[in-house]
């Protein structure tokens, strides 16, 4: 049922320059015989991926070799330019953590609204569970979020992020946000949302975490596939998320 | 979230249908009222429908809460209760199964509309829809989205699968699971297996007096043959009945007994000497009544219908089956059994062995509850199965979805305005009622016309206008506001360009109360005039709409158009006639003529002030729609890029 096909895919990242974003002098540079080209990066070149139920993929690579864009064009923020990308299942991209947060909200708010953004129903018992997990005081729900702490803050949004699986899971070096005194819960809840994931792709620079957790990992270089190394399933006692910061 | 809403003790469950005890007495509600009762050791069991009695909403009928949605009367066979669907969504999240009992369209409606979707639902078939069968085209839509939802469907006999085109498509979901009966009710005190009247000649037939039952074909059957024929039931056909018989001159052996209790019809049952159910229509399924004559040991007469009905009682065996609206053919099974008295004693015996044996009430109740228990488990495991989340679908995709999220956007961002503000909702009038004043006064001034006659429509277009020019200056900026929403969360673009156009929309219905008050205390009250102007404002509305999207994705691809829209918007405000009115200057100005917000606004402004509205107003208002639409087709095409561009 859940799969990720992609065949050949080639994504042109066109750079804007200040100018570029100007109709004036877009118009006029036409006008001029001024170079009409738009300067454009391959950010993804030539990739292809098959992936179906049960696959845990990493991507490694130094930073700009693509690993973020590739993730947005499985979740569909960008569209290929060449190629074909064929996606089975519900998407949950996990990118940037603080997405959609609005710090003068208050914190029960702000977790309605992040559950309805990606299409849930927040109703009062998943929202006591979302708190539950946080640890925090239960009269807190009511501040605005500017006046949480950026420990608080994290788990806020951590716990709203993972309270619901997901048939995809894209995490963009997402497992370096957990803090100190809070891994241990975070661990056991993302190593749980990992497994009842069908597919996950994690990019990262930590190969040692990669290692535990991927049932495979890519490297990318330059927007293409430099080498793929197959790993045996990863042995879940030694699951260890917590991530030194580099 | 594994134990949400599971109350300790028995899961409940909603009964959804169209009426319910003491408005009516029926087959149907016999079902629904012995499963409630059958069940209440294991299921809580509730009923929501609908009444025109006016009498109170919430009553207990046999120890089971009813809550009736008031209803204006029946229109195509439904009730006319507009607030039904809306109960009904209110009243899902409370129970952990929901029972409908079809068919049902009102409840449809809200199932169709994917509403509910986090309770398993058990549709109880009970009958296709046969009458208004013109209206079907609307309607089998959304009863296929409801049986597809469903988790399982129950119906009385196999052969309605066989029959039924629209069940033969979810064939793998029916459970069959005939209606039963409690014999043991129809026991007279010393029961006689002889129990026959030699000369008997009574015949009996029970039921709603509508249509489908075929009663007419009873009384026509009865003329010129010398049986009597008692008719129970109460209905909206009892005065063509009437007619009927003083017609045919059968006063004396045709009697309509109207409704009676039911201990009384079970006594009729016992002394009648044949029960007829002449039905006509396949919207018989199954012929609970004719389940009862059984139970009473009476030979039955049924009709040879694609559904149950011939199944339950079968022919030659317990009923004699004559074809459906055939008088004559009804006619002479009735007086061959009345001839017959031995053979109405065996019928009568088989009939009774048969309720007894194939239609208990138990195997009813247990076949019910079967089902029920088997679709509370299969939701509680598919809850376990991917705990801690609800068995439902995200709800991102396609376009619903997307405005699903547009409108929580909005809504979320108007309730926030008001987080700091004392005054809350208020405060955006107050400052739309200051502005009308000041301008007001000012233009009072310009002309020697009434100015205060002027204020509402003052009022009311300078709200258009904030609300225009609010939605396509959000419009400029959302996206680049939302990248991260867009980026990381990969949410579609055009959900932010939507979220201006709501959020801007609930305002503009703050500021309205301003030119509503207005308008109300200062103009003769004119309805017609303010319907008129309703499909104006609509096209206004979506112009406006069609308009944020391409002018947003535009500003937001070159970010040199964003300070020439807002200059635009200015030259517009004073160039349009908004806060003056075209009768203040010559009408026949070439600007006025092209400036499309002239039309714009004379679309609704004229319906409200004189009426009618010009016909040119309305064309070039429809060919500047038309453009916008295709610039907004291309416009979302397009915003595929969007997020390479913030």
């Amino acid at each position: 049922m859940v799969s990720i096909h992609l065949r050949d895919v080639c994504l042109d990242y066109p750079l804007y320059g200040a100018y570029d974003f100007s109709l004036k002098r877009r118009l006029l540079g036409r006008l001029f015989r001024q170079t009409g080209e738009m300067r454009t990066i391959r950010a993804v070149d030539n990739i292809s991926i098959e992936a179906t139920a049960g696959a845990r993929i990493g991507l490694a690579g130094p930073n700009g070799s693509g690993k973020s864009t590739l993730l947005r064009l499985i979740a569909g923020v960008f569209p290929q330019t060449r190629g074909e990308v064929r996606i089975a299942g519900d998407i949950v991209p996990l990118l940037g953590l603080s997405a959609g947060a609005n710090l003068d909200f208050v914190a029960a708010d702000n977790i309605s609204l992040l559950l309805r953004i990606s299409g849930r129903k927040a109703t009062p018992a998943i929202l006591d569970e979302i708190w539950a997990f946080t640890e925090l005081e239960e009269r807190m729900q009511r501040l605005p979020l500017r006046m949480f702490s950026s420990g608080m803050l994290m788990r806020v949004l951590f716990a709203t992020a993972t309270a619901f699986p997901a048939d995809i899971l894209l995490l963009d070096e997402w497992l370096s946000v957990v803090d100190e005194n809070f891994s241990a819960k975070a661990e056991t809840r993302l190593q749980k949302m990992v497994e009842t994931a069908a597919i996950v792709i994690i990019a990262s620079h930590d190969h040692a975490l990669l290692r535990r957790t991927c049932t495979s990992i890519i490297n990318l270089d330059h927007g293409r596939i430099a080498s793929t190394v197959s790993l045996d399933a990863p042995a879940p006692h030694h699951f260890e998320l917590r991530e030194k910061r580099a | 979230m594994t134990t949400l809403n599971h109350p300790a003790g028995r899961p409940s469950v909603l009964h959804i249908f169209k009426v319910y005890y003491p408005d009516l007495f029926g087959g149907t509600l016999s079902v629904i009222r012995d499963i409630c009762a059958g069940l209440q050791d294991s299921f809580a069991a509730a009923v929501l429908v609908c009444s025109k009695s006016g009498a109170r909403r919430h009553i207990v009928v046999n120890d089971v809460a009813v809550e009736r949605v008031p209803s204006f009367g029946d229109v195509l066979s439904l009730p006319a209760a507009p607030t039904y669907p809306w109960r009904l969504w209110r009243r899902i999240a409370e129970h952990d199964l929901l029972a409908l009992h079809a068919p049902f369209p009102l409840a449809d409606l809200v199932f169709a509309l994917g509403l509910g979707r986090t309770r398993p639902l058990v549709v109880h078939w009970h009958a296709d829809i046969i009458s208004h069968a013109a209206l079907r085209f609307l309607i089998e839509p959304m009863m296929r989205r409801t049986l597809r939802r469903a988790a399982a469907i129950i119906v009385s006999n196999p052969v309605l699968i066989e029959n039924t085109p629209l069940l033969r498509e979810f064939a793998d979901k029916c459970h069959v699971v005939p209606f039963g009966v409690d014999v043991a009710k129809y026991d007279r005190p010393a029961v006689q297996s002889g129990d026959v009247n030699a000369r008997g000649r009574l015949v009996l037939a029970c039921g709603r007096l509508v249509p489908y039952k075929g009663f007419d074909v009873l009384v026509r059957a009865a003329h010129g043959r010398n049986f009597e024929v008692w008719i129970v039931g109460e209905g909206r056909e009892h005065d063509h009945l009437e007619q009927l018989i003083r017609d045919y001159g059968l006063q004396d052996r045709v009697r309509l007994l109207g409704s009676v209790p039911e201990s009384e019809r079970v006594k009729l049952m016992r002394i009648a000497d044949i029960f007829v159910m002449p039905s006509i229509t396949n919207a018989e399924t199954f012929g609970l009544v004719q389940l009862e004559a059984m139970a009473a040991g009476r030979p039955v007469i049924n009709t040879a219908l694609d559904t149950g009905v011939p199944h339950v009682a079968r022919h030659g065996l317990e009923a004699i089956t004559v074809p459906p609206g055939d008088p004559t053919a009804l006619a002479e099974a009735i007086e061959n059994l009345i001839d017959d008295p031995e053979r109405r004693r065996r019928m009568g015996q088989a009939a009774r062995h048969r309720a007894m044996t194939k239609y208990s009430t138990t195997a009813f109740k247990e076949g019910v509850e079967t089902v029920y228990r088997k679709v509370v488990a299969e939701q509680a495991a598919a809850k376990d199965a991917n705990s801690p989340a609800p068995a439902s679908r995200p709800q991102t995709a396609g376009l619903f979805g997307a405005i699903q999220i547009a409108a929580a956007l909005a809504w979320s961002d108007m309730r926030h305005r008001y987080v700091r503000s004392l005054l809350g909702p208020f405060w955006m009038s107050i400052q739309m009622a200051i502005m009308v004043a000041v301008l007001g006064s000012v233009i009072g001034h310009f002309s020697n016309a009434g100015a205060v006659a002027r204020l509402p429509m003052l009022a009311a277009s300078l709200t258009a206008w904030t609300f225009l020019n609010s939605v396509v200056l959000d419009a400029t900026t959302a996206l680049q506001g939302s990248a991260s929403l867009i980026k990381d969360r990969a949410l579609p673009p055009v959900i932010f360009l939507l979220q201006c156009t709501f959020r801007q929309a609930l305002f503009a219905l703050h500021n309205a109360t301003v030119p509503l008050i207005l308008w109300l205390a200062l103009t003769p009250k004119d309805i017609s005039g303010a319907l008129a102007a309703i499909p104006g404002l609509a096209l206004f509305v979506t112009c406006t709409l069609a308009m944020s999207l391409v002018l947003g994705a535009l500003a937001t691809r070159y970010r040199d158009i964003k300070p020439i829209i807002e200059s635009s918007l200015t030259l517009m405000f004073l160039s349009s006639p908004i806060i003056w009115t075209p009768e203040m200057i010559d009408r026949g100005s070439t600007v006025m003529r092209l400036n499309p917000l002239t039309h714009l606004f004379a679309i609704w402004r004229d319906p409200l002030a004189t009426g009618h509205v010009a016909t040119t107003s309305v064309v070039y208002v429809l060919a500047c729609l038309a453009v916008l639409v295709v610039a907004s087709l291309v416009t979302v095409s397009q915003l595929r890029k969007a997020a390479f561009w913030i």
